[in-house]
């Protein structure tokens, strides 16, 4: 039918629809072309060290910081009930476990600290100002107060600064050799995490029967401070893990990000515990914990706690009950139970009550269980 | 559209215009907003809000039930515009610009008007752009009615109290207008990203209930898109991906990444449908 147009005619309508074509691709090339640059250009930054560089992790220290997180797991989870899906939507602090998730953190010294979980119309706080800690959900209107006693602000500072005996650079190498005989610790091209020019340090497990193919840290060039987390699993090319900042300064936020007040209408929980409940570890504990092998190949053995309630016990909490029932049934010459596996690590929960955890195959867990 | 009329090929008859004439949008936003039908639909939009305020008025709901900023109404009454524009944002508000744009030049082509209209000493890319712009006026124009009625009714119902944002901060009644002011802006731009994919769908046929139901499928799909998490690789894209992203304007302190992400979105659907909407429309037959 063109054929039978005039040339100029066609060439015309050949124009005409060339415009929309054009757009289009204007329109997908401008996100993309962002993301290519500050992407592809590795920084040139006078070479470090493995032990110079964990050395630097430890100096670290800056005044303040504030900048948007995000985090993406991709850990070839089963989808189980009660907990958080894909979805970006979800601000509970349950849903990290899988997806993609953005935060946005403030920090200006070890006791003023904030955190922010953005829902897609939803937001969950944790904002720490001396010895307030509050947890803030906008879904369910609820605060969580804790008083955290005197004394572990100091055990924190501790814990986050240790007050080394040596010089780092002591500490650093004696960390390096004692890690050397399982771990091999290098440096890969540097890289650019959130506009900034950062070095990137790997840590990879010698065992291969490790699921851990290697860790890489961005470790920002100028103040030291960790940009960029990554844990790639064994036999896959993208991160199975990655927790990363997209956007960072170093100016110390105000004041006013740490102040908490609970807004009117909301229902407020005075936690009397002591500890500190921030921890954001689910895995079920037992009383005494053993430890079967070494290194990156170890595997924990422990007794499963009661059931209900203990992780549960948040409102719109994973649903333990009904997560386990949704868990796939193994057994062997070591008994029968229920087996969690994802591409980082695996977990065993025996009939008879023992869990049985590690960043290994099954196998290894059945053969630990055995013993 | 201004690069896109520069690109239009210019008559030789054709004079250049110096004074842009308003008198030809001025006609179109009398047609767009006097017809009966687009009234009836606005009406029904502005009757949500209403249903919200008196639902809530006498059962009040408990924390976390039902959609969102519904539980926070009894607090400030400036929250039944949020779960107003909330409930409307996923089906009803695309139903009416859906309505709308996909009537817009498929509507006159049924009638046989379109040829009449194409007689009048306009190029077609100006007649596609006054088109457009009334289709935007109706997008704004349905949010706003949301809004606006949602804060009217709240306000009438319910005490103007703090009001609490998504951080737990609580601001003041000034502050929070001019949030959700900003919220209903945003939409409303989301929603004339939909309207210009409407207008393409609406020069595509001369049947006018055909555009629209394509345009409000066209939306429905993009969120059935967006809630796949399989599909997460191209989510970005989706035109209704960002919708929601006004929950970062309701941040302390407040946060631009995802209104701005999804105005650049807006833009990027505009530019490419009205450029497709111009290439279908200035090269047709128009036999009706």
């Amino acid at each position: 039918m063109s054929d039978q147009l005039a040339p100029a005619h066609r060439h015309t309508r050949l124009l005409r629809w060339g415009v929309p074509a054009g757009v289009l691709v204007v329109a997908l090339a401008v996100p993309a072309s962002g993301r290519v640059l500050s992407a592809s250009a590795a920084p040139s930054l006078p070479p470090r060290t493995p032990a110079q560089l964990l050395a630097d992790l430890q100096t670290a220290r800056v005044d303040g910081m504030s900048g948007t997180v995000v985090q993406h797991s991709d850990l070839g989870l089963p989808q189980l009930p009660g907990l958080g899906t894909s979805s970006t939507g979800s601000s509970s602090l349950t849903s990290l476990v899988s997806g993609t998730h953005t935060m946005r953190v403030w920090y200006s010294g070890p006791d003023r600290a904030r955190l922010a979980l953005l829902g897609t119309l939803g937001e969950s706080d944790v904002v720490l100002n001396h010895r307030d800690l509050w947890i803030w959900s906008s879904d369910q209107k609820t605060a969580q107060h804790h008083r955290l006693p005197a004394g572990t602000k100091d055990a924190q500072k501790r814990g986050k600064h240790p007050e080394l005996p040596t010089t780092p650079q002591a500490a650093a190498d004696r960390a390096l050799a004692a890690i050397t005989p399982t771990t091999e610790v290098s440096t890969a091209a540097n890289a650019t995490v959130a506009g900034r020019s950062a070095y990137e340090l790997v840590i990879a497990p010698k065992d291969p029967r490790s699921l851990v193919h290697e860790v890489r840290v961005a470790i920002d060039s100028a103040t030291h401070v960790p940009l960029r987390f990554r844990a790639f699993a064994t036999g896959h090319s993208a991160p199975a893990f990655e927790v990363g900042f997209t956007q960072v300064s170093f100016q110390r936020p105000g004041d006013d990000q740490f102040r908490f007040t609970p807004p009117p209408g909301t229902k407020v929980t005075e936690a009397t515990t002591g500890t500190a409940p921030a921890t954001t570890d689910k895995t079920p504990r037992g009383a005494q914990p053993t430890v079967v092998g070494t290194g990156w190949t170890a595997v924990v053995l422990g007794t499963a706690p009661a059931m209900p309630s203990a992780t549960g016990s948040r409102a719109g909490g994973p649903d333990v009950g009904r997560m386990l029932a949704s868990l796939p049934r193994v057994h062997g010459t070591w008994g029968s139970g229920r087996l969690l596996t994802s591409s980082l690590f695996s977990v065993l929960l025996t009939d008879d009550g023992r869990v049985v955890a590690g960043a290994v195959s099954p196998e290894l867990l059945y053969a630990a269980a055995a013993k | 559209m201004s690069a896109v009329e520069a690109v239009a090929p210019v008559r030789a008859t054709s004079r250049p215009r110096r004074v842009v004439s308003t008198r030809f949008l001025r006609s179109e936003l009398r047609l767009v907003f006097g017809r009966l039908r687009n009234l009836a639909v606005l009406a029904v939009l502005a009757g949500v809000p209403i249903l919200i305020a008196v639902a809530v008025r006498l059962s009040s709901p408990d924390s976390g039930e039902g959609p969102a900023f519904l539980s926070s109404i009894t607090d400030n009454g400036l929250f039944v515009s949020l779960a107003a524009m909330t409930v409307v944002l996923p089906l009803f508000l695309p139903l009416a610009v859906a309505v709308v744009s996909g009537d817009a030049v498929a509507g006159e082509a049924n009638l046989g008007t379109l040829r009449y209209l194409l007689t009048v000493p306009v190029r077609r890319s100006r007649l596609l752009a006054v088109k457009y712009t009334a289709v935007v006026a109706f997008c704004f124009a349905a949010t706003l009615v949301v809004g606006l009625v949602g804060a009217a009714i709240g306000l009438a119902l319910f005490p103007a109290g703090p009001v609490t944002l998504l951080s737990g901060t609580t601001v003041g009644s000034a502050e929070a207008s001019w949030r959700i002011l900003l919220c209903a802006l945003y939409i409303g731009a989301c929603m004339a990203a939909l309207g210009a994919v409407g207008m393409f769908v609406s020069t595509l046929t001369e049947y006018p209930v055909a555009a629209m139901a394509s345009t409000a499928v066209l939306a429905v799909t993009s969120q059935v898109l967006d809630a796949l998490p399989q599909l997460s690789a191209i989510h970005p894209y989706l035109l209704s991906h960002w919708w929601l992203a006004y929950g970062d304007l309701l941040r302390d302190p407040m946060s631009s990444t995802g209104p701005l992400h999804g105005l650049g979105s807006a833009a990027a659907y505009i530019a490419v449908f009205g450029a497709l909407a111009w290439a279908r429309f200035a090269g047709r037959d128009v036999s009706s």
